[in-house]
């Protein structure tokens, strides 16, 4: 295994809350990591530690550097005085050539179904179609490493279904390393090929799950995918009872 | 019935100003024409001021040292409110300054700058050093209101920091800046007319200082309601220009 990206003993702490705690993790290259855990666990830490939008407090990040790195924000983050088109070229004016950047707006926005509203502005967007945008301008742009923070969280479950497969086709033209945050255990089952849970603050492993399954082979209610969603249900399940004992 | 609501309500400001002229008018009745000219004696005067050319003579030369004078603050105050905004250090050096132009009373302007510079380019001093705060501070708070998540955005994607300046923080200083410009053009003409009035020969400050001499009451009226008029003119003309630009997103 070519290990590129690895947390060692990281912590972190925002303001007065200590978010890692002495903690590890590896992620392969070329690979789909998606990390599940109960919210405010430190998913968003994790994945802003990795851009080097945070800084550790202690512990070592490595395999990072140099990296060229594309972000999903949980919210879109998109410039509002400018179109949903003048959005994407925002971010690849610098990387890529006047020509080719037509193509590759035109080619994800057909793909995310936001062509006919190239010349809109994301006020005249649903929230849905904000995000899917973001999702978009990650997309386009050059990257050897996908962060995705619950990317699909405002999409309705048929879309989002068709989303995750979207997403398997583009990582086999592209296959980045992609780190993807989720609450939905089985959205992360179906697109990762390491589905790590992780435990509630300060986060910490509770179970890491490899799948060798071809993406086209899994379904949700086939083995051994229900098998895991049912422990991992389990496990979160019993994480929430400890962050809300009253339940 | 809805139409005739909204009719109703476009037609409010008219009666309000309406119910205003025959106030002026009635308490017109009871003094000298000295103290308070009718509306009718205003207008004529506001006519043959207009058709003798002087209204438009002298609105010339207010309207050239106005310009001046606040464009010369927009381009000196959107860079260093900028500046005030984005270094700490340039904040704490010299926003006390700008907080002293800015209570500076008009009349100390006024009087330096004729020692300083010469009676002939006081109105166009005044009008800069009046409305720079203006633009300064309106900028400065833009900038402290700029989306920090959009910088992060920025700082992902790598995007240069001329670029970041020109396209995140500027479109998110303009409403500030916008409103600054506003409140600067109001301060505009009356910071010129003051100054005309103390220091020069031509202008419409001037021109209040002759009538005021001659105990020209009416003109000096109509010379205030041109200034009021030239107000909303190019208040309106903004909120024209910033309602097509900013209509998109905001």
């Amino acid at each position: 295994m070519t290990v590129v990206i690895k947390f060692e003993n990281v912590h972190k702490t925002l303001g007065p809350t200590r978010v890692l705690e002495g903690f590890s993790f590896q992620a392969e290259k070329g690979k789909i990591m998606c990390l599940v855990g109960p919210s405010g666990c430190g998913k968003t830490t994790i994945l802003q530690l990795l851009a080097g939008l945070e800084l550790p407090d202690a512990g070592q990040i490595t395999g990072t550097e140099g990296l060229k790195v594309s972000y999903v924000f949980q919210e879109p983050r998109l410039l509002l005085w400018k179109t949903v088109a003048g959005n994407m070229d925002f971010v690849l004016r610098d990387a890529i050539s006047p020509a080719r950047r037509q193509e590759l707006i035109a080619k994800y926005l057909s793909l995310m179904g936001l062509y006919e509203y190239r010349d809109s502005y994301p006020k005249a967007l649903s929230g849905g179609m904000k995000q899917r945008l973001a999702l978009c301008r990650a997309l386009a742009f050059p990257h050897d490493l996908l962060l995705l923070d619950e990317p699909l969280k405002s999409l309705d479950m048929p879309l989002r279904l068709g989303l995750v497969r979207q997403l398997t086709n583009m990582w086999r033209e592209n296959p980045c390393t992609m780190v993807f945050v989720t609450h939905d255990i089985m959205e992360a089952l179906l697109l990762g090929h390491r589905v790590v849970v992780l435990s509630a603050r300060p986060a910490t492993l509770l179970d890491t799950v490899d799948l060798n399954l071809p993406f086209e082979q899994r379904n949700i209610g086939r083995e051994p995918l229900p098998s895991h969603y049912e422990r991992m249900l389990s496990l979160l399940e019993a994480e929430s009872m400890k962050s809300l004992p009253y339940l | 019935m809805k139409n005739s609501i909204s009719l109703t309500r476009g037609l409010l400001p008219l009666f309000g100003l309406a119910a205003f002229i025959a106030f002026w008018q009635l308490i017109s009745g009871f003094y000298s024409h000295v103290v308070v000219p009718s509306p009718a004696e205003v207008a004529q005067t506001l006519w043959t001021l207009a058709a003798g050319g002087e209204l438009w003579e002298q609105s010339r030369h207010s309207i050239l040292r106005g310009l001046l004078g606040f464009c010369l603050a927009v381009a000196a105050g959107t860079p260093l409110g900028l500046l005030i905004g984005l270094n700490p250090v340039a904040a704490s050096l010299l926003r006390p300054l700008v907080v002293v132009l800015q209570v500076t009373p008009l009349i100390s302007w006024l009087l330096l700058a004729m020692i300083w510079i010469g009676f002939s380019r006081v109105p166009v001093f005044v009008v800069f050093v009046t409305t720079v705060p203006l633009i300064v501070i309106n900028t400065y708070q833009g900038v402290k209101s700029i989306d920090r998540q959009l910088l992060q955005v920025a700082q992902i994607y790598r995007i240069s920091k001329p670029r970041v300046i020109r396209e995140i923080y500027l479109p998110q200083v303009a409403p500030y800046l916008l409103a600054g410009v506003s409140n600067a053009l109001g301060v505009t003409w009356k910071a010129v007319a003051m100054a005309e009035f103390l220091s020069v020969q031509q202008g419409i400050g001037a021109g209040m200082a002759v009538a005021r001499i001659n105990l020209e009451t009416a003109a000096l009226f109509a010379w205030t309601l041109f200034l009021i008029g030239l107000g909303l003119v190019t208040d309106r003309l903004l909120a024209c220009v910033t309602h097509h630009k900013l209509k998109h997103w905001m």
